[in-house]
């Protein structure tokens, strides 16, 4: 199956994901660090 | 000459892998780029300049220039171009970027933003089409160049092209001329507003008005500060929601007058044009506003916002493809630089109007 998704959506989507993993404290500022 | 047909099943891998080898190129570039400003943060460098003057968007864009010119020496670039996503990366930064703005502030901003991409985008398109007329470029190029220079480079010269029926190589060619330029300005435009002292609000204005691609305008904002890299955003964000009814008007005024149709094309263009990413970017600002976003994951996701555009420069730097702009003679070339230079003076002006008189943002 061949799904396209809309590129504005995806980068929703990815961003989100990162969010909830920084607010739930998976990623941390030590280990994300720029 | 004979073709060997390659079946779709290994070509799909193919491209599979070329994304990934991509991907890990641009990885590894921005941590080239992050490398080198850790080095040269501290150093004072030749002429006085100090070294935190040359931010992470510089050494990201050089790093993508450099491999870009390697990778098309080594004949490899086409096989992992897939990965070069600048789009991508730069929308996931602008929606993480969010996280870190009061809804307050997007709305202060977004009045005097509505009002000056009202302004510029008006002056700027007709401006272009007037001049590119003078010029003897065709309909279609003019239409592409004009919504390119007006609203935001690359996106909105797609969503033109669209509209009125472009051939590949008018997008091809107006998206080489919109990152040459935007590229030398997101390092000229900050170093200006240094020279004329501008507040950061009005800098962030004049940089979102001016800059002709909305990863410059970010790279430009981030250079000088981090309230204008957020006013720089919000006024260049507000300007890439006028994308739709630009392509609407375009798909109108190509079918009635050029063709002369009979069939209107639907409003839905509107919606259809409309840059989604930006209702994220609405979110995360509501989510900060409203307290959800405590202080330890608002740090981590400000440092995954800084990777994000670090990603999205490099890539800017990888796609740049100059060979396009030899192909169509000076005329063109012509015509975008004496726009640019017309939009830049004009944002200068409506921006320390708007920022610095009329709706003044106060972070």
């Amino acid at each position: 199956m061949n799904v396209k998704i809309n590129e504005d959506w995806l980068a929703v989507i990815i961003a989100f994901a990162l969010l909830i993993l920084a607010v739930v404290g998976v990623i941390t500022p030590a280990w994300m660090m720029f | 000459m004979t073709t060997a047909k390659v079946p779709a099943k290994a070509q799909s891998s193919n491209n599979l892998v070329g994304f990934l080898v991509g991907l890990a190129v641009v990885v590894v570039l921005a941590f080239v780029a992050r490398w080198l400003k850790i080095q040269v943060y501290g150093a004072n460098l030749p002429l006085g300049i100090p070294g935190k003057a040359l931010e992470y968007p510089l050494w990201a864009a050089l790093v993508g220039l450099i491999v870009n010119y390697i990778l098309k020496t080594v004949n490899v670039y086409d096989f992992m171009k897939s990965g070069f996503r600048t789009e991508l990366f730069l929308k996931v930064g602008l929606v993480l970027l969010g996280a870190g703005i009061s809804f307050k502030v997007i709305v202060t901003a977004a009045a005097g933003a509505i009002v000056q991409a009202l302004i510029m985008v008006t002056a700027v398109y007709f401006f272009c089409w007037w001049l590119s007329g003078k010029f003897g470029l065709p309909d279609t190029l003019r239409a592409v160049m004009s919504t390119a220079i007006s609203i935001c480079g690359v996106s909105a010269a797609i969503a033109a092209a669209g509209s009125v029926l472009a051939k590949k190589e008018e997008i091809t060619y107006v998206t080489a001329l919109v990152i040459v330029t935007a590229l030398p300005l997101m390092v000229i435009a900050p170093l200006l507003a240094g020279l004329m002292g501008l507040p950061e609000p009005i800098a962030g204005a004049w940089f979102g008005g001016n800059v002709d691609t909305t990863a410059a305008v970010v790279g430009a904002g981030t250079i000088y500060g981090k309230t204008a890299q957020q006013i720089a955003s919000i006024v260049k964000q507000t300007q890439n929601a006028l994308i739709g009814v630009v392509a609407f008007l375009l798909a109108l005024y190509f079918s009635v007058v050029v063709e002369g149709k009979k069939e209107r094309p639907s409003a839905a263009v509107i919606w259809q044009r409309f840059p989604k990413f930006v209702l994220g970017f609405i979110v995360t600002s509501l989510l900060f506003t409203f307290g959800l976003i405590a202080k330890d994951p608002g740090a981590a996701i400000a440092a995954m916002k800084d990777w994000a555009f670090c990603l999205a420069f490099v890539c800017m730097g990888l796609e740049l493809s100059a060979g396009q702009i030899k192909k169509m003679g000076w005329n063109p070339i012509i015509v975008y630089l004496i726009v640019t230079v017309f939009n830049t003076i004009l944002a200068l002006i409506v921006s320390y109007l708007i920022f610095g008189w009329l709706f003044p943002a106060k972070l």
